[in-house]
This record gives structure tokens, sequence and C-alpha cells, in this order.
């Protein structure tokens, strides 16, 4: 009678209606929304520095990493006197296709400047193909920090710009720093929505040294 | 120290001088002041040179063992009958681009008695079979340059240069050149590129040997000027009196540049093997004790690309055999004396530093490493240091020379000698020079580095003698 | 590492085992054929090893034990023992890699290497994971221009001298080289003067790291994006092997691949980057047809198609197939140009079809001279009578060739010619004819009787004489060439020839049977019909000077251009100007609209290099493939496809079932090469055809006249870059082509008063220019040098076709 066992869930939600093991899990979506998972993987923000420089170098590493192949990025020559981004080479053309992304986060991982990190946006619907494919332009945050609304991005679903925009993780070390070999760690970067670190984490610690010995570094560089 | 024996018999009996007989001479840079003055007769050696066969000078000089005094000490008899066979034209270099610090014999050489060196040029020339003689004068020495000149013109004028040389068919011409202000052009294959109007870079030894590829990739014998300088000498007298100088297998007189902390440095000339250190730093005819009576800490036997020796070594004798044995060598012949006033780690540093700015930057370890150890050695001094500092320094400096570096014997340690020379990743033995004061000091004077690491000091003890940075 | 026989075996201990090598060759080398891979950075095998980088240290045991000994510098021989992974191996590679990771800047992210980098690749495998350096890496000003085309940035440079010693030994441009010592040695030009060589995108692709990169590629797109494939240039004739290099359909960049037997490698910076045409907006991407109003406007292919059958069956009905006239077909694949030859000969039956453009040499004497290959000409020991156009200028990779064979494997080179080029300092001598004179210097030569000692003595004493033929001097008659190479072949029965030909595939062309009096596979008009071919033409046409001569009198009906430029590229500007506004109609097979194209009634868009797939033919013979990566702009087809289309119209059927390949199925009848490739073997260096000569040379007897003693000679030739249509639209090599000037010698010039940059007259019997005149040391005394398709100065209007030699007054003006 092994088939039947598959409804003992169900005869127990029927049986328990408004106890714990038969608790309602269906909310009134959009109405009422659930609070998001930490780690949420949403659609993507492109980052700024905090002069405005972005910090996308074009480098196609997103890119390359992408296993769905959704992100299209082309780079090209800073103008010295009036440079997008520091460095020789900026993001010249930014594109991801919405119709593929599987928001795995690799890109994020991939990124070396941390240009590009996951909101918790998932409420956005389109009605056509071109919509889904997000330029740079649509992509990028602006000097406050905050993204651009796409008209079809509902942002009133319990999406807040200034909580839910920054915080991005990833699980290798970030910035070439051994202290952060394997932790997950959120970022101290400058931008919107700035978290303090989770319990246990060693960001602040570990950017604090780094800073130090970026210090200690300038001072040597005189000699 | 102690004042316990100097070799007495060694002291009173007069030294031969063999190639400083005219450095007091007041015109011994003339035609005339050569052939009036010193210890033999102007051009006579070339004279009888032509009499014989070119094949019986190179025997004599090959008789004569005479050591070529550049460094390395290899006999240059033996040199010269490594020249490819039946290959022509060939050449002779006499390598005049003395840099290393401390040294400064082959330019006494030059400015005092530059008669001497062209005769023992011409005299190579003839043995060899040499169409030209090329002298490579340091770009620095511009009194050097101009003593020479003026000799070569009279020589020239003396037909002892030129066509048909004193009424034979042997003709030869000298050209002078300058350096350009490299120590690595001291290396001969750099010398070589130096002379064919190239960068002054090393050729890579296999294949390029001088004497089968050299200059235009012609045999060429490049010999050290005091090595040359000694010829006239060794003709005018012979072998047997030559061979009564020094030892059996070191045979001769050598220069030796003296400096730091001594009563009196100079150059002297010594005989080999049967001089000890000892003797050169305390007898009253050459150094006259340690300054101001203080002790030795350290000495350089030979040059600054020689390991260190200690108060252990001080008597060895001056023979590059021994002291080669004894994990150092005698070198470009310039010792450096330091008191216990020298601070080990300034001193390495000073040393290493000249190392990394002298690398020709052709091959990775020595373009990259010696740097790299210059700066450690700079962020130690200056109160920076890591802990892990050493091992990183003796890691790099493992990485240019891999395997034990020569060393001195340290018994109150348990240290054996490491003989010389050291094994090399590099071109030319440049890079790993900059590594013998790093290991010499660290074998030593580790506590003093960790001093500077652990207490910070960023204020370094500075000898008397080193104040420049 | 390159492939080799092995002739002198020899067995080695590597790492234990005993292992075969050839005797003598690099240690480095005979590892790697034998397994065991040591990683290099300064070492490449085409140039000479220097053992600077140190990476590729290995245990040599030396008979006083194992000794660090770098393997790029050591010759194998017999009975030697190498250990290429002991412990002090590793630490030794371990150790190098640090020291350059010191101070490379790790900005990999930005690096256009980062992806394909041998020092990324190797940082992987050897030295620590992390870096103890702690200290400021060195800084530098990041990338400076070292060229129009080539970018340095000093901070990533290992000073491997790769790209130095490629600018000294190969390209023979030492333009490029190490400035200061030690830590602060760095790569450098001589202040103010770049390095403005033809070679300098070779530099870019030998560079082991990312220091120098190219501007064409510069951040175009990360190795991981490209999309490759195998072809040949098609830029000259000489067949230079490459890899193209696409992302989303776009062409970015070309590498050579290491040919042996062509060009190692190397390619020319006119081939290199000559591919961004193809990206060019100028490009056709739709037919053509001027309407009423006088302009070209876009239509439709099958307008297109329709107008140009029936103006092409209205000549066959008007005055017969012979007043339609096919000129050009050079640019073409085999294939294309195998099916343009059975529409012109076998469909409308003209034979009035030309591939050259009155600047090459006579088909008779391409297909009938007795070969000789690349390699031949540059064998170890050759004598080489070189008697072509400036090959640096020309066909580059061929001067490479010559130059290393000269400087490296004692290839004699005797050059005559109207002016020294090139190759001359290479050249073991080098004599000047004066133009019209070349068949009676070189008969002085090859009897003895002349005053060039030397260089008659090399000649005279070649056993097995190697001639580079082509034509040096577009002003001279191709009949003076057609009669030196009789010369040659009446006194040196047993030379080979070489022919320096100008377009890429103009031995494919002709081989197809593009060339009047000549069907596929060398066969004349008396022979048999083709196979699959229903007709051939009645009687023999003309070559380009006749067809234009025809057009300018009326006679032609259509005068279709196949991928040709007539306005700019042939020699007599004035006949070919006359031609295109006497043709009735006039069609042009073009991917751009160029001069002649200007004046088309009819503008097909053709496809071009590495937009169709098929095979090339380099002047040796050699047949390569062409591989397709990207489609053509629009609705622009191959040349193949619109003669299909063209033949449907007029009534035929080319035998096309589905692709070019039914064509080169066809061609196997007459092309032994096809049958080699019809096999679907794999086409690498390519297939020869047979080079032994057939039995079709003429003889030619040239009266010319005696010079004036007024006037000087015109040599009339080309540079590198010039105004093609090709290089005009190659954003990078757009701006390159020289400004026109005459050149003369300096004993020339100072009775005319010329120095510097004078403004001067250059007058002919026909025309006359005003061009700046300079002093050239390579030019001889009697000549004056101007260069063809330079600016606006038409060098052209000076002579006229059929003229021996053109005469001309230089006056101040």
């Amino acid at each position: 009678m092994g088939y039947l066992d598959g409804f003992k869930v169900t005869l127990r939600k029927w049986a328990g209606v408004n106890t714990d093991t038969g608790r309602r899990v269906t909310t009134e979506y959009p109405e009422e929304v659930r609070p998001k998972p930490a780690r949420f993987h949403g659609r993507h923000v492109l980052n700024r520095y905090e002069d405005g420089m972005e910090k996308c170098i074009g480098c196609e590493l997103c890119a390359g990493v992408c296993p769905a192949d959704c992100i299209y990025v082309r780079g090209s020559d800073n103008d010295p006197e009036n440079p997008t981004s520091p460095g020789e080479r900026f993001g010249f053309t930014y594109e991801i296709n919405y119709l593929r992304c599987i928001h795995c986060d690799l890109c994020v991982e991939a990124c070396p400047t941390q240009a590009i990190t996951e909101s918790k946006l998932f409420e956005f619907a389109f009605t056509n193909r071109s919509d889904a494919i997000y330029t740079k332009a649509e992509l990028l945050v602006g000097d406050d920090g905050r993204p651009r609304q796409m008209p079809w991005e509902n942002w009133d679903g319990g999406f807040d710009p200034a909580q839910d925009t920054s915080g991005w993780m990833r699980a290798t070390s970030s910035g070439g720093f051994a202290e952060f070999e394997g932790l997950v760690a959120w970022a101290g970067e400058l931008g919107y929505g700035v978290r303090a670190p989770e319990g246990g984490q060693t960001s602040e610690q570990a950017g604090a040294e780094a800073a130090a010995a970026d210090a200690a570094e300038d001072e040597h560089g005189g000699h | 120290m102690s004042d316990t024996a100097v070799d007495t018999q060694e002291s009173t009996q007069e030294v031969p001088k063999v190639v400083s007989s005219r450095f007091d001479v007041d015109d011994g840079h003339t035609l005339h002041g050569y052939t009036q003055s010193g210890s033999f007769e102007g051009y006579a050696a070339l004279r009888r040179a032509l009499t014989m066969t070119p094949g019986a000078v190179s025997e004599l000089v090959k008789d004569a063992t005479l050591l070529g005094r550049g460094g390395a000490g290899f006999p240059a008899g033996v040199k010269w009958g490594f020249c490819a066979p039946d290959v022509w034209p060939r050449y002779v270099v006499a390598n005049g681009d003395e840099s290393e610090p401390g040294t400064y014999k082959d330019r006494l050489l030059m400015e005092r008695d530059p008669h001497q060196l062209i005769e023992g040029s011409l005299i190579a020339a003839y043995a060899i079979g040499a169409a030209q003689v090329f002298l490579y004068v340091r770009g620095e020495m511009p009194h050097a340059q101009e003593r020479i000149a003026a000799a070569l013109n009279e020589a020239y004028e003396a037909n002892f240069i030129g066509k048909n040389i004193l009424g034979t068919d042997f003709s030869v011409d000298i050209v002078l050149t300058f350096g350009a202000g490299a120590y690595i052009v001291g290396e001969e294959t750099a010398l070589i590129e130096s002379l064919e109007g190239n960068r002054g870079m090393p050729r890579l030894k296999p294949p390029f040997f001088p004497a089968a590829k050299g200059l235009y990739m012609m045999p060429t014998i490049v010999n050290n000027i005091e090595t040359l300088s000694n010829l006239p000498w060794l003709l005018s007298h012979g072998v047997r009196e030559y061979r009564s100088i020094g030892t059996e297998a070191s045979p001769g007189t050598r220069l030796i540049a003296l400096s730091g902390d001594v009563e009196r440095p100079g150059v002297y000339e010594v005989p080999q093997g049967t001089t000890t250190f000892r003797e050169l730093f305390e007898s009253e005819r050459y150094g006259g004790g340690i300054r101001g009576g203080r002790e030795l800490k350290m000495f350089i036997p030979g040059g600054a690309s020689a390991p260190w020796f200690f108060p252990e070594q001080v008597d060895l004798p001056l023979e590059g055999r021994v002291v080669g044995a004894e994990g150092s060598m005698l070198g470009s012949g310039a010792v450096v004396v330091m008191d216990d006033t020298t601070d080990a780690v300034r001193a390495c540093w000073r040393l290493v530093r000249f190392f990394a700015r002298e690398s020709c930057g052709k091959c990775t370890p020595c373009r990259e490493g010696t740097v790299w150890e210059e700066r450690i050695l700079r962020r130690i001094l200056d109160g920076q240091g890591r802990p892990s500092d050493l091992d990183l320094l003796l890691d790099v400096a493992d990485n240019i020379s891999p395997g034990p570096y020569p060393l001195a014997a340290h018994p109150e340690a348990g240290l054996e000698a490491v003989p010389f020379p050291p094994r090399q990743t590099t071109i030319c033995p440049l890079g790993p020079s900059s590594v013998a004061p790093i290991t010499s000091a660290i074998s030593r004077f580790r506590h003093e580095f960790e001093g500077k690491i652990n207490r910070k000091d960023s204020i370094p003890v500075t000898s008397a003698g080193v104040t420049s940075v | 590492m390159r492939d080799i026989e092995i002739t002198e075996p020899v067995e080695i201990t590597l790492n234990g085992e005993l292992v075969t090598a050839q005797n003598g060759e690099l240690l480095i080398d005979a590892c790697e054929r034998n397994g065991s891979y040591i990683p290099r950075f300064c070492y490449h095998s085409r140039l000479t090893p220097v053992g600077m980088c140190r990476m590729c240290l290995v245990e040599v045991d030396t008979g006083r034990g194992p000794a660090l000994q770098p393997s790029c510098m050591i010759p194998v021989s017999d009975g030697m023992g190498v250990d290429t992974e002991s412990d002090g191996v590793a630490k030794a590679q371990d150790g190098v890699l640090e020291f350059l990771l010191a101070n490379h800047p790790l900005d990999c992210p930005v690096c256009d290497k980062g992806g394909e980098c041998p020092l990324q690749d190797q940082a992987y495998a050897y030295g620590p994971g992390e870096s103890r350096f702690v200290e400021e890496k060195r800084h530098n000003e990041k990338p400076i221009p070292i060229s129009e085309l080539v970018l340095l940035d000093r901070e990533r440079c290992i000073l491997c001298d790769r790209c130095t010693r490629f600018a000294d030994e190969v390209a023979g441009d030492p333009l490029i080289h190490f400035i200061h010592r030690g830590s602060h040695t760095e790569v450098n030009t001589f202040p103010g003067e770049p390095f403005a060589s033809y070679f300098s995108g070779n530099t870019v692709q030998i560079c082991p790291v990312g220091a120098l990169t190219a501007s064409p590629y510069r951040f175009k797109a990360r190795p991981w994006d490209l999309e490759e494939t195998e072809s040949t240039c098609t830029r000259c004739s000489v067949g230079c092997r490459v890899v193209v290099e696409s992302s989303r359909n776009k062409v970015l960049r070309l590498q050579g691949v290491d040919s042996d037997p062509v060009n190692w490698s190397w390619l020319c910076d006119k081939g290199r980057f000559g591919f961004q045409a193809g990206n060019s907006g100028n490009r056709l991407s739709r037919p053509l047809q001027r309407c009423e109003s006088g302009e070209l406007s876009e239509v439709g292919w099958n307008t297109a198609l329709d107008s140009a059958a029936s103006v092409i069956s209205a000549a066959i009905a008007g005055r017969g197939p012979q007043s339609v006239a096919v000129l050009g077909g050079a640019r073409l694949t085999n294939e294309s140009a195998y099916s343009w030859a059975k529409l012109a000969k076998d469909v409308i039956g003209t034979d009035n079809v030309d591939c050259q453009l009155g600047d090459g040499l006579p088909a008779e004497l391409v297909l009938g001279l007795p070969g000789a290959s690349i390699d031949e000409v540059c064998e170890p020991g050759a004598t080489v009578l070189y008697l072509g156009p400036d090959a640096k200028e020309e066909l580059p990779i061929l001067y490479l060739r010559l130059r290393h064979a000269a400087d490296f494997d004692g290839v004699k080179i005797v050059e005559v010619g109207p002016t020294l080029t090139g190759l001359s300092p290479y050249a073991a001598e080098s004599v000047t004819a004066v133009p019209g004179e070349t068949p009676s210097v070189l008969a002085a030569l090859l009897d003895g009787t002349s005053e060039h000692v030397e260089a008659s003595a090399l000649l005279r004493n070649a056993s097995d004489l190697k001639v580079v033929i082509g034509r040096a001097n577009l002003a001279e008659d191709e009949a003076i060439t057609v009669q030196t190479a009789d010369l040659i072949r009446e006194s040196v029965p047993g030379a080979t020839f070489l022919p320096a030909l100008r377009r890429a595939n103009v031995r494919g062309a002709l081989e197809a049977g593009l060339a009047p009096g000549f069907l596929p596979g060398g066969a004349t008009l008396a022979g048999t019909l083709p196979t699959g071919w229903q007709s051939m033409p009645a009687e023999r046409g003309g070559g380009a000077a006749e067809i234009l001569e025809d057009a300018a009198n009326g006679r032609v009906d259509v005068l279709i251009l196949l991928g040709s430029d007539p306005l700019r590229d042939f020699p007599d500007r004035s006949l070919a100007r006359r031609a295109l506004a006497g043709a009735k109609t006039v069609i042009s097979i073009d991917p751009f609209v160029n001069a002649s194209a200007e004046q088309a009634d009819l503008v097909l868009a053709a496809s071009m290099f590495s937009e169709s797939a098929g095979t090339t033919t380099s002047l040796e013979g050699r047949v390569t493939a062409l591989n397709q990566l990207v489609t053509p702009p629009g609705t622009a087809r191959d040349d193949w496809m619109i003669a299909v289309d063209l033949a449907d119209r007029l009534g035929a059927d080319l035998g096309v079932e589905t692709s070019a390949d039914d064509l080169a199925e066809e061609m196997a009848g007459f092309s032994d090469a096809h049958v080699v490739l019809g096999d679907g073997a794999p086409v690498g260096d390519g297939v020869m055809l047979d080079i032994s000569g057939r039995d079709l040379l003429t003889s030619a007897e040239v009266e010319v006249p005696p010079a004036n003693a007024y006037s000087l000679r015109l040599v009339l030739n080309r540079t590198m870059y010039d105004k093609g249509t090709l290089l005009e639209e190659s954003e990078s090599s757009a701006g390159l082509a020289g400004e026109s000037v005459v050149k003369l010698s300096a004993a020339d010039a100072a009775p005319l008063g010329v120095d510097g940059s004078t403004q001067v007259k250059v007058t002919s019997e026909h025309g006359s220019v005003t061009v700046a005149a300079t002093i050239d040391s390579r030019v001889p005394k009697g000549v004056a040098v101007m260069h063809h398709a330079l600016g606006d100065v038409d060098a052209g209007t000076l002579l006229v076709h059929g003229d021996p030699v053109c005469d001309v007054r230089v006056e101040v003006s």
C-alpha cells in the first residue's frame, strides 16, 4: 500500500488545521509578502565607487563564467581625461538577458572588482523580449547607489532598495585577501544600504588589516 | 687582536716587485720612465718574446703557472691554449673594467705603468697570434685612459705596436676603448658584447666560451690587466725566478687593494700563498693594524662578491686555492676590513644594493631577485622587518644560487666551510654574488638581524666608514 | 616545437628513461618531443635562443654531477642525462616564476592576454600560490604607443627578448631594444623613432604576456569569446596560413600559423590587420542598380540578376558572345573562379576574360615555366636570381623567407632590377638595370661579359639556379619580362621559376581558366572540352589591355568587373577611364563600391575573406583552404552563387546542387590538388599543384628605344600601404599610405635643383603630373621612381599600355 503513504501529509494537514503541524504556508501574495532570505538572489545591479566611477572594467569574467550564457559584455578604452572606471578599460556594453539568467550568482563570484552584485528584487515581468535584456544603463546604480526602477518592476512588494540592494556575498576569496578564503562575507563596500557583517564574520577586521598593510606598503614606496 | 707571530721570515725578506715596481716612479708612465726604471727593462721582454716562437712563449707562460688575476684564478697559459685551432683572426682583450667595490689595483697599473700593460698585451697577442688587441678601460677612469692613450702613441712611434714590430713580421694594432659605466662589463662575455657595440649583457657559457666564440664570434682571449702586466717581468726574469715567489701552486705576487678599517689602506704587492691575512692587516709594511686598535669583526677577502671571512680565518694565506676551499675567494684582490663598530645588516644591505643596481637585467633571477633582496634588507634596516623576512631572504637567495652557498667555517656554531664557487640559476655570477653578503651575514650575525626585526631598531649602528645611504 | 624528421638519432636519458632525439637539436625540443614539456618564456623555435628567462632550467649531468642548465641553449648529444622533474629543477622553476610575477601587475582582468597568457598559465603550475613580495610593484606609464598599431605596457613586460629579437633577426628592423638596466630595464624605441615595421604585429603574437597589444584588437574581446578557424591570408599571393578569430559574427583578429613551407608563423601587418575591411561600414550589403536619376540605388537580387542576365543575353544575341568581357577574378576562391570561367567560356562563350589587370605575368609564363616552391628557393646554399618587385613591399613574407635564407642559410641572392629594394641589403649582389635593359644586362651576366664579375660568377656557377620572376616596373611592358624569362631558359636550361604574382589567387584563377586562350587546368582552346562543359569559345579573346581597348572603342557591350578596379589598378590610367566610359554596360561584382564600381550600371554585393569557404592557390602553386567563419553583411553572397544564378537565368546549369563543394568535385577533373582535397584529408599546409611546367611558352622580342639623353626612365612600383580599397577600408591601415612622390637619384636631382621635397613636374609623351620630388639612395641614375595607386597624383596617366618603357622629363615647377 505504499502509494497511500504519500497521502499522509495531506491528511495530516487536513486533520490539523491551525495546529503547528498543519500550519498554512500559503500567503495572500501580493497583498501580503514574506521577508526575503538574507542571501536571496534577485536581479543584478552594477555598482559604482564612492566618487561615481563605475566599478565594472569590462573584463567579461562574469560572461565567461555564466552557465546560462546570459551576460554580454564588451570592454573599451577609458578616455584618460574623462575615465568611466579606474584603469585602462571599462565596460562599454553590459547586458543581462533575464529570460536566461538562473540567478546562480557565479557572476558575482567571478567579478574581480565587485562591480556586479545581486539585489533581492525578483518581481519583474516583461511583455516583450527586448525588455528582458537589461542594458548597462538599466543595471547601473545612480550616483547615490540607488538602482534604477524599470516600468515593469514591482518595487511595492517589499523591495526596499536601501535594504535589499547592496548585500552581496561570495564564497571565495575577495580582493585577493586570504583572510576571506572560505568565508561568506558581507562586503563593507560603499554604496547603498551597507550592512553590518554577519555574526562571526571578519570582513571589517580583515578590511582594516588590509588597509593597514596597504598603508605600510605606501610608506615603502618612497624608498 | 692578538699580537702573536707574524711570519717573521717572510716579513724581513725583501718582496720582489713584479708589477708595482714603477708605482713610485714619477715618470714611470712614460716610455722613458718605463725603459729607465723598474724591476726589469722596458720592452726587453717583448724583444725576447719576438725571438721565440709563439708556441714557446705560450709554453713559458704555462710553465710559470701565471694564474689569472681577475677573479677566477684560471692559469693564463692554459686559457690561451683553448683558442679554437686554425680559426683566424683572433683577438686579445685586456679587461680594464675594474669596478668592484674596494678594487682599485688595475687602476694603478693603468695609471702608473701603462707601458707594462701594453708590453704584456703585445706578448699575449704574439703568443696566440692575435692581430688586434683591445684595451677596454672603465669609463670612470679618465686618468688611466689619458695615460694609456699617451703611452700607446709613444709605443706606436717607437714601433712597439703597428706594422712589422721591431723589424719582425709580427704586426698588431692596439685599440683603446672605454666602458660606459657598467660593473657587469667586467664579466668577459658582457665585455665582448660591449666591445661589439651592444648592450653589456653576458652571453651564455656554453656555448659562448670566448676562446672558442668570442669577439665577433672569433677566438678571443680576455685577460685581466694585472695578468697581462705580469708578462714583461716574467719574460725578463724567466720562469724559475717567477716560480721562486709564492707557492708551488700559486707562484708570483698579487696586488691587493686593502681598504676598510685598517691604519694604512692601499695597494700592496704581496707574494701569493706565503702571506697571511693577519700579516696583511697588521704588519707595518701593509695595513699597519686595525684602525684605532679595535677588534676585527669580519673581512671580505676578495671583493664585494666574495663571501665574508671572520677572525677565525685571519691566519689563512693569501692563496686562491686555499681561500676557495675555505668558502670564499681571493677574487679581484680587494680586501675590505670591517671592525667591531660595523653594523652587519647595514654592511650587507650596502653590498647587496650595489649588485641590485649593477644587475644588467638580462636574466630573471638576478634582475628581480637582487632588487627584492635589497628591498627586504632595506625594510629590515628601516625597522619594518618581519620575523619571516630572514627565511624569505635566504629563500630568495637560494632561488638565485641554489644549494649550500660558500661559507666560512664557524667552529663554535658547528658550521663547516662550504667551498667556492656557488651554483647559479643565472647566466653570469653577478646574481649569485649578491647572495654572498646575505648568507655570510645571516650565518654569523643572525642576532643583529633579529634585533632589528624584533625591536624595530630603525637607527642603524654606523661605522665611521659607511656614512652614505 | 616544430616537427622534424630525425635523421641523426642519439639516445639521451630523460628522467631515467632512454629516449631518442635528433643529434644537435635543442634539449627543450627533444624533451617536449619525448613527452616532457619544459616551461619557457623567452624560447621561440623561430628565433635564436638567448636563455634569458631561466624558466626552462633543467638538470643536465655534466659528469661532475647534475647542474642546472637552460634547456633552450643546450644542444642534445649522445648519452646526455637530463632530469626535468627533480626537486632542484622544480625549486628553480618555482623561483623563476615567483621572480617574474614579483613585479608583474595582477591586472589580468583588463589585460587582453588574460585567458591565453603563458605567464598566467604557468603561474598555475609553478611558483607559490601567494606572493611573498610585499613591496610596491614597479610602475610605468600604462600602454605607450610604440607604433601606429602596437602598444607597449612596460609593467607587464617580463623582458623575454622575443619582440626585440624578432625585430632584429626576422624583420630586420631593429627599432626596439632594451634601455636602462637591472630592474629598470625596459623595451622601448629610440626617442622619436617609432617601431614602424611592416611586421610589427608579429611581436604582439609572440609576446608571452600582455605587454604588447595591437590597437585593432585592444579590448575587443576576451579569448574565450573567440571562435576560430584556420584559413589562408589573401592580401597577397604568398598564401600565409592564418587562424581567423571572430566573436559575434565579426572577425576580430588574425594570427599566423607556423606553416613550415610558407610563413613560419609570421604575417605582415597588412595581412594581419587587413581583415578590418570586412567589418567596414561601407560594405555593400545589397546589389545596387543605376536608376533613372543616375544614382546607384539598392535593388533586390532578383531584379539585379534579371537585368544582368538580360544585358548579357542581349549582347550575345546582338554582337555575339565576344562582346561580353570579364575582367578580374584573382580575389576569388578557386571554386568561384572556376564557376566564373565556366560561366564566361561555356555558358556565355566569350574568351575575353582576364583575371589580371595588365600588372601581372602572362598566363603562358605562370602556367608554363618550370616552377620552384618557396622552400626550394630558400633551400640552404641555393643561388637565387631575383627579378621581381620589391618583395618587402609587395610579398612581405617571401621577403622574410629570403632574408632568413640569405642571413642564416647561406643563400646567395643576385638581384637584378631597376632600383635597389628592401632585399638589397641581404642580396649577395644587386645589379641595377635601367628599365628596358634587363634582358641585355642579364644576358651579359649569364654569358660572363658583364662588368659585374661577382654577380656573373654567382649566376654562372649556380648548379641549380632559382629565379624569382615578376614585374618590378609596371611602366615596362610585360613582353620584356617574357623576353627575360626566355633568355634565362635558353642560357640556364635547368633553372626553375617562382612567379612573383601580385594578387592573392592569380595562380588559382589562371588554373581555373580565367585567362584568354585558356581552359581550366592550363588547357588551351585547341584542347578537348573539359568534363561537364557543353561548349568553349570559338575564338581566342584578348587580355586585360585588349578588353579595355575594345571597351574604349565601343566594342564591348557588357564589361563584368569581377572584383577588380581597373580605374585604380590598371597601369594605363587613361585607357581604363576611356574603357569604363566606352563599355555599354558595366557590371561590378565587389564587396565595396570602388572607384570603378562607381561608374558601373550594376553592382552586385559579394562576400569577402572569411565569409566564404573554398580554396586558394598561392604563387608557388600551393592550394590551401579558405574557411568561412562569419556571414557576409546583408544579402551579399559568394561569387560562385552569382555565377550559378546568372547561368540559370541564361538557361544553363553550372552543375551546382548544394554548395561550392560540387564545383570542387568537378574541378578534380583537371586539378590533382582537388582530387587530394576531395578525399576529405585535413588540408593543413595545403597541396602543391604539379609545377613542373607546361609546353606553353612563347618568346618575345622587344625593341626598346634608346634612352634620350635628357630624359629619365620611369619606374612605377608599389608600396605596401597604398590607396587600394581594402587598405582604405581597414581602419588601422587607412592612414598609412604615404604621399605621392617622385624619387630620384642624387646624381639626377642635383642638376635639376631638387633637394628635399621640391615640387616638380613629371612629363611624358602622354601626360604630366606635378608631385614632390625626393632623393633616394636606392634609385640609380637615369631612373625616376613613382608609386602606383598612392595619393591623388595619377602616375598612371604618364604611360600608355604597349609602350616598352616610359621616358619622362622632370622639371622643377
